[in-house]
């Protein structure tokens, strides 16, 4: 794997960061959004900016608090379920397959 | 490694292909192989581990996308 040579650019070799996206058409991918925000949902059409139509999507949001009194922080995820879905590209962070637990 | 004179393309695409870590405006660290990266500093990363204080997922893949999500990125690891 390391030795992927750069000359030849067959269909398993990643030419652009737009092409792992194209591959991921129409399959689950995991999207992580600015504002501490997860989508999880099946990719059905990006553009150069990172829009994205995703459908049947899970959306967490994480939000950090801080206990009063033991000074403790505490993580809070709020997740709702949306099916259809056009995300700005302007808020994605990073696109990826969804995470295999373990 | 010496630099001479470089720009910063140059240096890009030297590291291409190389292990990279990538520091994101929202403190979060990847540590990854660098396969790709594109004009608009898009990137692409595999085997990537994800730190925030500790190790949190290992992706096979990852885009990160845009310059202006990059505080920087480095050779250099942990």
């Amino acid at each position: 794997m390391a030795d992927d040579a750069d000359q030849q650019q067959t269909s398993n070799t990643v030419e652009e960061p737009l092409d792992l996206i194209r591959l991921s058409l129409d399959e689950r991918i995991y999207v992580k959004m600015r504002n501490d925000r997860e989508l999880r949902g099946r990719l059905h059409a990006y553009d150069q900016h990172l829009n994205m139509i995703l459908g049947d999507v899970e959306e967490t949001a994480t939000t950090t608090e801080i206990d009063e009194e033991t000074y403790e922080e505490i993580y809070k995820s709020t997740k709702r379920n949306i099916p259809m879905l056009f995300v700005g590209g302007d808020g994605v962070v990073l696109v990826a397959p969804p995470l295999r637990v373990g | 490694m010496s630099l001479g004179k470089q720009t910063p393309s140059g240096f890009l695409n030297q590291i291409t292909g190389g292990p990279v870590r990538v520091k994101l405006n929202s403190r979060v660290d990847y540590q990854g192989v660098l396969a790709c990266l594109v004009g608009y500093m898009n990137i692409a990363l595999e085997q990537t581990e994800e730190y925030v204080s500790r190790q949190l997922e290992n992706k096979h893949r990852i885009i990160a996308e845009r310059g202006p999500t990059f505080l920087f990125i480095t050779t250099k690891h942990f």
